[in-house]
């Protein structure tokens, strides 16, 4: 049990997975604009992370490991994902289109979003069992979802601060992500 | 009707290609990244056993077949042979035993007299600052030049190791998986100089 | 525009990730020193490269309607090369560059290219946008990890350069260093785009 806790306080804090780990970040500067695009996206990138994770882990388990397989990890990844991204655009659409229309153009682009080919990667890495594979999934886009909010809440107010107009716009952005980085640097002694 | 054949013969043949091309860089490369990774984690441990050689003992590595695991796969163990003037001079190759935590693997350096030049721990989950402690050459020193012989225990077992105060387990740990190496050495000796 | 223009684009005008604003995730995740840049610059030129060839000669053949899944498979494919070649060949580069050398498939800017000049366009010129975009990329890259390098270790491509009581800022090696640093590039860019556009009149 505490195994797990740790891993929730590790992965959402201490290994924030855009603010220490650099992934995810291409959307992050381009969505964090309005709360609500933000939460939409956070959204999308949960459930998918999370179901990406799990579905790679089952074809690395049964399909590359016992094949020898292993170099072909990333194409099958890849694969994996765009699949999967694709399937659940399709059964949004019929299914819960007042979703689909929510979470936007936002779905398509989780594809190339190096979080979740990241996250994926990174369970195996650690040698995760499934259940902790779809957990660890979890709390790391949780994580990458609370960056968001957080950085959107921020951004919001310095659209109507007065800014030099160099530092305007993906400037100013990344300089708050930075600091944002610098408060959750502080989490970093928490996790032996 | 057609549209959909072409997509579907298009990518297939796609696929194809580069599941060919894949598997041919593969097979190219694969001995070349045996030998790095090889090369990046264990040659520190190989370079602390074993002195006096001229050759690379990783690239001149012998690869044995030594039983079989719970999954009825062959385990594959690497023997390092150091040579001098072509003529081997001692190997070097890996054990493992439980320790306080769990396993502890070292790398052995025997001469082909059965001697023990040099022990190294690779890897270990012991207690910082007290199993952790066996990393040390104040205790791992103490296995140079010693055989396969009742000298080779920790005091409190009758030997001449003297333990790391306060990791008995540890220690004895790390002397179990240097016996175990001795004890498989004149087989191994035999695959490897025949 | 010319073959020539095409690859010097990429060396300014549309310099990846400052003014083609893609391919953030690696920029600031391998630009702690300017070696580790340089060299993740390079095995993103190559996929970038060896991606813009084969899908500019195949881009008569591959169907609209699977043209991603088309490229995907061709990118994934040059990346594996370049792990498999890392691995063989540049062992510590490779354990340096880590996990980010797969996410070179998911490298906005390869499959930016593929999508926006490749397909469209013939080989030659893709040839020199894969070049010149890959080039640019490494130079950001490279000058990214050199200012990092310098400022949070004193060091530049591993040898040591500064003053004898120069005290690192090693915040600069970290997350937070990254991305201030970019963000304060960004804005340096913004402004010397600024000043040319006023020379132009």
């Amino acid at each position: 049990m505490s195994e797990y806790l740790l891993l929730l306080v590790s992965a959402v804090f201490v290994n924030n997975i855009i603010l220490a780990r650099y992934l995810g970040n291409c959307p992050f500067l381009g969505v964090s604009n309005r709360l609500d695009t933000a939460v939409g996206m956070s959204m999308a990138v949960v459930f998918v992370i999370t179901l990406a994770s799990a579905a790679t882990w089952i074809v690395q388990t049964y399909v590359l490991t016992p094949f020898d397989l292993e170099y072909l990890q990333t194409i099958a990844f890849i694969l994996i994902i765009a699949t999967l991204v694709q399937l659940v655009e399709m059964f949004l659409q019929k299914s819960i289109p007042t979703l689909y229309r929510a979470l936007g153009i936002f779905l398509p682009l989780i594809t190339t979003n190096c979080a979740v080919l990241g996250v994926a990667v990174l369970a195996i890495q650690n040698e995760y069992g499934f259940v902790k594979t779809i957990f660890f999934a979890f709390v790391s886009s949780v994580g990458y979802g609370l960056a968001l909010i957080l950085l959107t809440g921020i951004r919001e107010r310095l659209n109507v601060a007065p800014i030099p107009v160099h530092l305007k716009g993906t400037s100013i952005g990344l300089i708050t992500v930075g600091l944002l980085a610098l408060a959750f640097l502080g989490f970093a002694g928490m996790v032996h | 009707m057609r549209d959909l054949i072409k997509m579907v013969v298009v990518l297939t043949v796609i696929c194809a290609c580069s599941a060919l091309v894949l598997s041919f860089a593969n097979q190219a490369t694969r001995e070349q990244r045996e030998y790095q990774v090889l090369k990046y984690v264990k040659e520190p441990s190989i370079k602390a056993v074993l002195t006096g050689y001229d050759n690379d003992p990783i690239k001149d590595r012998v690869t044995l077949k030594m039983g079989t695991d719970k999954k009825g796969k062959p385990i594959r163990k690497n023997i390092f042979p150091a040579k001098k003037g072509g003529k081997v001079i001692a190997l070097a190759y890996g054990s493992a035993a439980t320790g306080y935590h769990g396993l502890i693997e070292v790398m052995v350096g025997i001469d082909i007299n059965g001697k023990i030049t040099g022990v190294s721990i690779m890897t270990h989950t012991e207690t910082p600052g007290l199993g952790a402690r066996v990393v040390e050459p104040a205790f791992t020193g103490q296995f140079k030049g010693l055989v396969l012989s009742d000298a080779l225990k920790v005091k409190k077992d009758g030997g001449k190791i003297d333990s790391v105060s306060g990791a008995t387990f540890s220690s004895r740990g790390v002397v179990t998986a240097v016996r175990q190496a001795l004890e498989s050495f004149s087989k191994i000796k035999k695959e490897v100089i025949s | 525009m010319s073959v020539a223009r095409e690859f010097t684009k990429g060396l300014w005008d549309e310099i990846p990730p400052f003014r083609l604003v893609l391919g953030l995730c690696p920029t600031l995740a391998v630009t702690t020193a300017a070696q580790n840049g340089m060299g993740m610059g390079l095995a993103t030129t190559f996929v970038l490269l060896g991606s813009n060839v084969l899908i500019s000669l195949l881009r008569n053949v591959i169907p609209k309607k699977v043209r991603i899944a088309a490229y995907i498979v061709v990118i994934a494919s040059f990346v594996v090369i370049v792990e498999l070649s890392m691995q063989a060949y540049f062992y510590p580069l490779y354990k340096v560059l880590g996990i980010f050398i797969p996410l070179i498939v998911v490298n906005c800017i390869i499959l930016g290219r593929a999508e926006a000049f490749a397909s469209k366009n013939k080989l030659l010129p893709s040839i020199a946008d894969g070049l010149g975009i890959g080039l640019g990329f490494t130079l950001s890259l490279t000058f990214l990890g050199a200012v990092r390098e310098l400022i949070g270790a004193g060091t530049l491509f591993g040898r040591y350069v500064m003053w004898e009581s120069f005290e690192p800022l090693s915040i600069m090696v970290k997350a937070p260093g990254a991305f201030v640093c970019l963000g304060l590039i960004l804005c340096l860019m913004n402004w010397i785009g600024a000043m040319q556009k006023r020379r132009q009149g």
